[in-house]
Formats: structure tokens, C-alpha cells, sequence
């Protein structure tokens, strides 16, 4: 084992979604911003002047409203389409700053500077934050390090460095940093795992980097040892460079309103289903295990609180539309129970495999089979050439109440000609 | 954004092959010709009146990138007073201002490091609908 020489760098945006509805609108800059879930459901992005009027991450919006309106927050819902292309933008920008970037999700990625001096990492850094503002408009914090782990936290205090970088290659100041950091914002460190350390006294990123590894490992499992040999310095992950597929889909809503009726369920687990297929269709994959879950909303007062999902081992690994849907409504009926309102419903696509990994079952009719694919191609291209869900299964309900509630979206695509920003001549 | 017009070169017959069959690579990429860096090109579209003293109307979609530096008489998207709007770029002894197209000084606006104006990228082409 010995002491990782990489140079790890997270580039991180910050408030990502506050920032790109920021872009093609300079009259909420400096003013409180907040982008809500899907749905409107939760707050996802706060810009700086939002956090300072305490809006929490991840509360949901009716929590928060009375701030809001005594404030005049700016209140976006979540625009996934504009921030998916920014997204891309941001990502191809810093590739050409290292080819070995490995994007870890919509908003930050890791780079390996291993071949800059360390003297020149910090100027190497600045001229990143400043293409990325400069190109795409997206301020970003970047943390460097030799582990992907230890990078994370030095992101985390980066976001509050003026420079906007922090740089721990070779740093006295390493233990100091971790010192500052609480054991639930280190990465890695989920839920469960920061309960268990907080009982057993350990409260910082640098009291679990001084825990001994024997401890650890026993106590833990090998993921909890991996994030503590890494705020050592000790590298256990490498770069992610290729883009690995999806290991499971979960496409899931809540309700505008509540749902009691089996009908008004089956047509949106229907809706979720067509989803879920079209998407692992595109990336060439099949699924071998359905999961559909429905639940009533846990703040609700005095009401009994309802939750229950079921699982569908599907005997061949399939994309298919019409069969998942078909299985689905099986499953929703034996988790269906009169008398609730429901908040939630949704499914989840696991045992996700590349076609053709799966052999054929001895009672499957290969002359059905390659009609369906067939069909699932239409569907799909129809869909792509005259937008989503103009070919649907009737299941699905004609009106598509179960899709997002968008009340505040920007409307904005930098992707799509019929969305993009409009600029007035003056 | 993919714009793929496709480039025929002889139409399909039961005569001779054009002998230019051959040399043809690919349909025609007009964003290989508009668009020099991807991440930063922005397309937008125009709203409201017209400058047609630079030749950009109503309807037309700008070419925008924000990786350039603005030239003298570059057009340019700029932030003035809190909103995103079609300026040219002038520099006179050194110093940085922004006008609606025209020589008037009248609408002179001064570009300063710190002010709330800001360039915010560098129109490159119009792409403007003749029907």
C-alpha cells in the first residue's frame, strides 16, 4: 500500500440548476433563487442568497413558501432538458483541460492534472474556472487531491474560498481541512454509516482518517474502509472514465393531487412503465427484475400511512413495452389497497443487462419476439421524429395528468429551436 | 442542433453514374461552417423590432459564442439594466462602449470592469429566413 502521487481534481458547479436559469436571465443574479424537483415537490438548488435566508436542501416547497413570497424569491421548476445540454457543455469544455475527466453526474466531474506541476495546479485551476465561466456561463469550485475522496472535500471547502480552489496536493493544511468537516458531508458516508461513527465518537473527516483500518473494516464494510484509507491518501478509486450503463431505472412521481382509484394508478405506473422501457431501449439494454411501488404521503396527519411495492422476476430480460406494462398491472393490483390516498407511485427497472447476455427461453417464440422489437422501434422513432408519448399505449390515460407539474419552468431549451432563448433588439 | 442538409450529386437513373459519385464523403454540415466551438455557441432567436442597420430582423436566429472577445464593431449579446439585449461593441481610445447600431452618441453606453454591463457573448452569423 502506498501514498497515491495522483492529482485528483473535483470540478464541482455551483448551485448548478440556480446558475444555468441564471444564464438567460441577468435580472435574478444576486437576488435569492431556488429550482424545485419534479414535480415542484422539493428544493434542489438555492443560490448563495437563498442558503442565507435558511432554505434548507431537499425541503419540500410548502415548508418553505412563507419565506419565499416574504422574500420575493425567484422560484424555478426544474428545466432537466436546459440543464442537460449546459450539462454537456460544461463537461466538453473541461475535456479539453484533461482528456481523462471522469463526469460523475450532472453537475460535477473528476480530472486527472497528474501531469501539471504542482506549482502551476493553482494558475492550471483558475484558467478552468475561468473557460468554464467564461464558455458556458457556470461558476464552479474545484478541489484537487491524490484521492477522489479526499478531492470531494476539498471541494467542500473550496465553495467557500473566494478563489474558489482549494488545493491539498502536498498541503500542512490537509489535516486542518478535514478537522472542519463533518463525518456526514464526507463522501461516501451515507446515512447509516454517519450514525454509527457519531456513536462511536467519531464526528470529523480527520477523526475517521485517524481511525485505526483494522476497526473500520470490522466494524464496516469494504466501502466504509475504501473512504477512510482515502482521506489518508491512499487510492481505491480510479477514474471512471468510460461512461458505465445504468445498473437499474426508477422512474417515479409524485401526485399534483391525491389518486384513490386503481384506474387512476394503473394509468400512471403505465406512463412510468413506456418511460422506463424507452429508456433502456436506447442504451441497448434489458431488464430481468420490475419493481412497482405506490405509497400515501408520509405528512399527511392523523392517516394511516400506506406504503408497499412488489417485485416481478421476469423469466426472459426484456425492453418491451406492452410485456412490462402488462406485469406491472399485475403487481400494482396486489399492492393496491382501497381507502388510501396516494401520494407516490412508481417503478424500478434492475438486473439491467446488455442484450443478447440473455439466451433465449426454451418457450419463447422468436417470431413474436422479433415482431415486438420491431414495434418497440416505431414506437420509439415515431416518438423521437413527433415528441414523447405521440405513440403511447391507451393504458396510459389520453390525458397525461401523471406528467410533471411545471408551474414555474423557464420554458427555456438551448437544445431545441422551438424552446430557445428569445433576446429582444433595443 | 444537428442541421444535415443532404448533398446530392446526381440523381438516381438507370444512365451513366456520375464519376462524382465516388468523392462524396458526407451530407453537408452547415454546423461545421457556423458553429467553431461547440460548447460555448449559444443559437437564439430575436424578438420584437428589428436592427436593420446591421441586418438582423425579427424571427432570425442569432449565432452567439461566448468564447470570443469582442472587436471593434463586433455585434454583441450584452446585460444592460438587468436584461439580455443586441448591442454593437465600439472601442474608442481604449475605452469600451456598447451602442444600438447606430453613430448617435446619444445611446452610448460605457462598459466598465466593475458594472452591472456585461458582454455576455459575441454574435458570429444571423440566420435569417428569406420566406
Amino acid at each position: 500500500m502506498h501514498y497515491s502521487k495522483n492529482k485528483i481534481a473535483l470540478v464541482d458547479c455551483n448551485s448548478f440548476y440556480v446558475s444555468c436559469e441564471r444564464l438567460f436571465d441577468p435580472s435574478i443574479i444576486k437576488k435569492p433563487v431556488i429550482v424545485l424537483s419534479s414535480n415542484d415537490g422539493c428544493v434542489i438548488s438555492r443560490s448563495t442568497e437563498a442558503k442565507a435566508l435558511d432554505i434548507k436542501m431537499g425541503e419540500p416547497y410548502f415548508k418553505v413558501e412563507k419565506i419565499v413570497k416574504k422574500n420575493n424569491v425567484k422560484v424555478f421548476s426544474s428545466n432537466y432538458s436546459l440543464y442537460g445540454d449546459i450539462s454537456r457543455r460544461v463537461m466538453k469544455t473541461l475535456k479539453q483541460f484533461s482528456p481523462q475527466i471522469e463526469i460523475y453526474s450532472i453537475d460535477e466531474a473528476f480530472l486527472d492534472l497528474s501531469s501539471i506541476k504542482n506549482e502551476d495546479l493553482f494558475d492550471y485551476s483558475n484558467k478552468i474556472r475561468k473557460t468554464v465561466l467564461k464558455w458556458t456561463g457556470i461558476p464552479t469550485s474545484i478541489g484537487i487531491a491524490a484521492t477522489k475522496t479526499l478531492s470531494k472535500a476539498a471541494n467542500h471547502v473550496a465553495k467557500k474560498e473566494k478563489s474558489g480552489i482549494v488545493n491539498l496536493i502536498n498541503s500542512k493544511q490537509i489535516d486542518e481541512i478535514l478537522s472542519k468537516i463533518n463525518i456526514n458531508d464526507v463522501w461516501g458516508v451515507g446515512r447509516q454509516l454517519t450514525k454509527f461513527y457519531i456513536k462511536n465518537g467519531i464526528n470529523t473527516a480527520y477523526q475517521l482518517k485517524n481511525t485505526h483500518n483494522g476497526w473500520i473494516k470490522k466494524n464496516t464494510n469494504v466501502f466504509g474502509s475504501r473512504t477512510a484509507m482515502e482521506l489518508k491518501g491512499i487510492s481505491c478509486t480510479s477514474l471512471e472514465i468510460y461512461q458505465e450503463k445504468r445498473k437499474n431505472c426508477c422512474i417515479s412521481r409524485s401526485f399534483g393531487r391525491k389518486v384513490t382509484k386503481l384506474e387512476e394508478l394503473s394509468a400512471s405506473i403505465t406512463t412510468h412503465c413506456l418511460n422506463a422501457a424507452e429508456k433502456i431501449r436506447s442504451d441497448n439494454q434489458t431488464t430481468k427484475r420490475m419493481t412497482v411501488f405506490i405509497r400515501t404521503s408520509p405528512f399527511q396527519k392523523n392517516k394511516n400511512f400506506y406504503a408497499n411495492s412488489k417485485d416481478v422476476d421476469l423469466p426472459i430480460g426484456t425492453n418491451d413495452s406492452i410485456e412490462l406494462v402488462k406485469q406491472a398491472l399485475v403487481a400494482l393490483r396486489y399492492i393496491y389497497r382501497k381507502g388510501h390516498k396516494y401520494q407516490k407511485a412508481g417503478i424500478i427497472l434492475s438486473k439491467l443487462n446488455d442484450i443478447n447476455i440473455y439466451k433465449k427461453n426454451l418457450f419463447s417464440s422468436i417470431n413474436s419476439e422479433e415482431k415486438r422489437k420491431k414495434l418497440m422501434k416505431a414506437i420509439d422513432c415515431t416518438n423521437i421524429k413527433y415528441g414523447r408519448h405521440a405513440l403511447s399505449i391507451a393504458q396510459a390515460g389520453l390525458r397525461k395528468k401523471w406528467n410533471i407539474k411545471k408551474q414555474y419552468s423557464s420554458k427555456i431549451d438551448t437544445a431545441c429551436f422551438d424552446l430557445l432563448p428569445t433576446i429582444k433588439v433595443a | 442542433m444537428k442541421l444535415l442538409l443532404p448533398f446530392h450529386l446526381s440523381k438516381v437513373g438507370a444512365g451513366f453514374p456520375s464519376p462524382a459519385t465516388d468523392y462524396v464523403k458526407d451530407d453537408i454540415d452547415l454546423n461545421a461552417c457556423l458553429i467553431k466551438n461547440a460548447p460555448s455557441t449559444f443559437l437564439i432567436r430575436v424578438q420584437g423590432k428589428s436592427m436593420n442597420s446591421i441586418g438582423i430582423h425579427e424571427g432570425d436566429l442569432l449565432v452567439v459564442d461566448r468564447s470570443l472577445n469582442p472587436k471593434n464593431f463586433s455585434t454583441v449579446i450584452a446585460n444592460v439594466n438587468e436584461e439580455l439585449v443586441v448591442k454593437t461593441f465600439i472601442k474608442e481610445k481604449d475605452q469600451p462602449f456598447l451602442t444600438s447600431g447606430s453613430n448617435k452618441t446619444k445611446d452610448k453606453i460605457n462598459l466598465t470592469e466593475s458594472s452591472e454591463i456585461f458582454v455576455w457573448g459575441v454574435v458570429t452569423y444571423t440566420i435569417h429566413a428569406l420566406q
